[in-house]
């Protein structure tokens, strides 16, 4: 049998929204430690900062409704996305370049 | 309703006599512009480019002294009286800070001009990125808004990812960005979660707003997790600009790898701006508190950046001791001043209280001592890489005989940022030992004893250059270096004799533009969405 209130289980609120922020957030700082390749770092932050957006987006529909910062700001969040991917391939490619890889670990020559 | 609200901000976005107090930052952009069209009309030649790099630099300072002039005259200034948005604030404080910007933004160029601009084929790109960083730290230090620190931090560290690994066959550059671009990138994205979960909170991205709440919180001593969480992540922000401990990994590699002039401007500008922006935050916080007695509320926020401080400054001295790179060294010695320089931002005064800004002062003093100690130490290092080739500790040796305009200001220097008199870096730690034993606290005490402690480690390896320099020859040529760098680093060396002889005027000017700091006007509870309505009630 299914319990009393799995209707409001199922009505998606502000905790579904959180909930889906936090696995993107723990995914993709689980992504950064984890990986060694720069670019699997890179899709690492771009997850963190998603969860950022959808976090900002439910904040400002459920606490603080009639308001526009919330969205205005996850707009900015896109931006700022964008801009350090395109900045961080670009330093992928460069090291790329000089090293044949981009392997976080092959970096190693400054050190101590 | 919120579509007309809208329609009216537009009607009266304001212009004039507003538009002025942004112009240094206007004219940064323009200069930027400039240098983007300059390849188009003039070539990319370097001359070109850093002749219109430094009109950019003149007109910028000229502004921004009128900034500060009317900020300092008039009190609080036009924008910022808007209560509680704080989305762009122009006051002493932020104006202050970018005199001190384009000041030392001259500095850098200069020795870019000495240093790389005869082989340099990518002038422009490399001055768009000099100057948009420029830009973004003076949008840190103005703001009081999530969104726009968000915004003003990635416009600062983006350029500088780039212009770290600025020449493209240089194997040491591009690991270094890669380093510091995969920490930053991660620092960023953690602060902006700690946003997003301090705007759900609080249902306001405006720091007075967000103040409020966790005073408010702590009062009832309902101690809120997802606050500290979100305060903490946003922290990780900050504490990545200022390379504070346990976020400086960036900091050592990147300084090494990156050209001389490059680190010379990150070790000081990113990092002041990163430390004004959290004094300013701290400001905010401690004029929020009802009453001087409630200032034992925040007193866990006080102790929060005092461990940071602490941790930073031991660590950075630490490091640095077994550094045979001069650059290295002087990356981590940076992050030990940045710790001295928290220790700072930890002291929280009530603005009731006499006295209050005592830290601020200190900060302040601090920076502008700290920009010309980092400025001579690192002009004389590129002198001996641009003529030995490499920063190795020892090429320095015997730098006494074979170059005593180098050696000397490298020593008044060096035993400056140790913080020994007769030099400014005395005066400068003196003043925050004072601030920290102003407040007569646990803290108070505890920092001192550790600025103390950090002080007598750290002689050890700034000595370690000093003996090098005068005790240790190993018959090498006399180094050639370009007379416009032999007088930048005296220069350098001379304003910190001037600044401890003549200390006085330097901690009254900056306890006036410490005066304006725009404070009170935030600690007004901002009516809902406070910006529209003020532009409502205009009509």
């Amino acid at each position: 049998m299914l319990p009393d209130d799995f209707l409001t289980y199922l009505t998606i609120g502000l905790t579904h929204y959180l909930v889906v922020g936090a696995v993107l957030f723990v995914t993709g700082l689980f992504t950064m430690m984890t990986k060694r390749n720069a670019i699997g770092i890179l899709i690492g932050v771009e997850l963190v900062l998603n969860s950022a957006g959808v976090n900002l987006v439910a904040f400002d529909r459920y606490m603080a409704p009639g308001r526009v910062d919330g969205q205005i700001m996850t707009l900015f969040v896109i931006v700022i996305a964008a801009a350090e991917a395109a900045i961080a391939v670009g330093i992928c490619i460069n090291l790329y370049k000089n090293l044949a890889t981009v392997d976080v670990d092959s970096a190693r020559k400054l050190q101590g | 309703m919120n579509l007309l609200m809208q329609a009216n901000l537009w009607a009266n976005i304001p212009v004039g006599e507003h538009l002025a107090f942004f112009s240094p930052m206007i004219t940064l952009v323009c200069t930027m512009l400039a240098i983007v069209a300059c390849p188009i009309v003039l070539g990319r030649g370097s001359r070109t480019t850093a002749g219109i790099a430094l009109l950019g630099i003149i007109a910028t300072f000229i502004l921004a002294l009128r900034v500060l002039h009317a900020t300092t005259t008039n009190g609080v200034s036009g924008l910022s009286t808007d209560p509680g948005a704080g989305l762009f604030i122009v006051d002493g404080l932020s104006a202050f800070f970018q005199v001190l910007l384009i000041i030392f933004l001259a500095g850098v160029t200069w020795l870019w001009w000495l240093g790389s601009s005869a082989n340099e084929r990518n002038a422009p790109e490399f001055f768009i990125l000099l100057f948009g960083s420029a830009l973004g730290m003076s949008m840190m230090v103005s703001s009081a808004n999530l969104l726009m620190i968000v915004v003003a931090m990635e416009t600062a560290s983006l350029p500088s990812y780039a212009i770290v690994g600025f020449d493209k066959r240089d194997r040491l550059g591009a690991e270094a960005s890669l380093k510091y671009m995969v920490f930053g990138a991660i620092c960023a994205a953690i602060m902006l979660y700690g946003a997003s979960l301090l705007y759900g909170l609080t249902g306001s991205l405006s720091v007075a707003d967000i103040a409020r709440f966790t005073v408010a919180n702590l009062a009832t001593g309902e101690h809120h997790l997802l606050l500290a969480l979100g305060l903490l992540c946003f922290l990780v922000g900050i504490a990545f600009k200022v390379s504070a401990v346990p976020f400086h990994f960036w900091c050592p590699d990147a300084f090494q790898g990156a050209k001389i002039e490059v680190t010379t401007w990150l070790s000081v500008a990113s990092k002041a701006a990163g430390l004004v922006l959290l004094l300013r935050l701290t400001m905010i916080f401690c004029s929020v508190v009802g009453s001087p007695a409630d200032m034992s509320l925040i007193q866990p926020l006080a102790w929060t950046i005092a461990i940071l401080a602490a941790v930073t400054c031991t660590v950075g001295n630490f490091s640095a001791y077994k550094q045979k790179s001069v650059k290295r060294m002087l990356a981590y010695s940076s992050i030990a001043h940045a710790g001295y320089m928290l220790m700072a931002v930890a002291v929280f005064a009530h603005p009731a209280v006499e006295g209050h800004q005592a830290g601020m002062v200190a900060l302040l003093v601090y920076i502008v001592i700290y920009l010309f100690m980092n400025l001579g130490a690192f002009g004389v290092t590129a002198m001996i890489v641009w003529d030995t080739g490499n920063d190795d500790i020892k090429s320095f040796s015997g730098l006494m005989r074979r170059a005593p305009f180098l050696a000397v200001p490298m020593i008044i220097c060096l035993v400056s940022l140790v913080g020994l008199p007769p030099l400014a870096g005395f005066i400068g730690k003196w003043w925050i030992l004072l601030a920290l034993g102003s407040l007569d606290s646990t803290l108070g005490w505890f920092l001192v004893i550790v600025a103390v402690l950090n002080t007598l480690i750290s002689l050890y390896y700034y000595m370690r250059v000093v003996v090098q320099m005068t005790l240790r020859d190993e018959g090498d040529p006399a180094v050639q270096s370009p007379f416009g760098g032999l007088a930048l680093v005296n220069i350098c060396a001379l304003m910190l004799l001037i600044l401890f002889f003549r200390a006085h005027p330097l901690k009254t000017t900056t306890d006036r533009f410490a005066r304006t700091l725009n404070v009170a006007s935030l600690t007004t509870p901002s009516p809902d969405n406070a910006v529209a309505s003020r532009f409502i009630e205009a009509d």
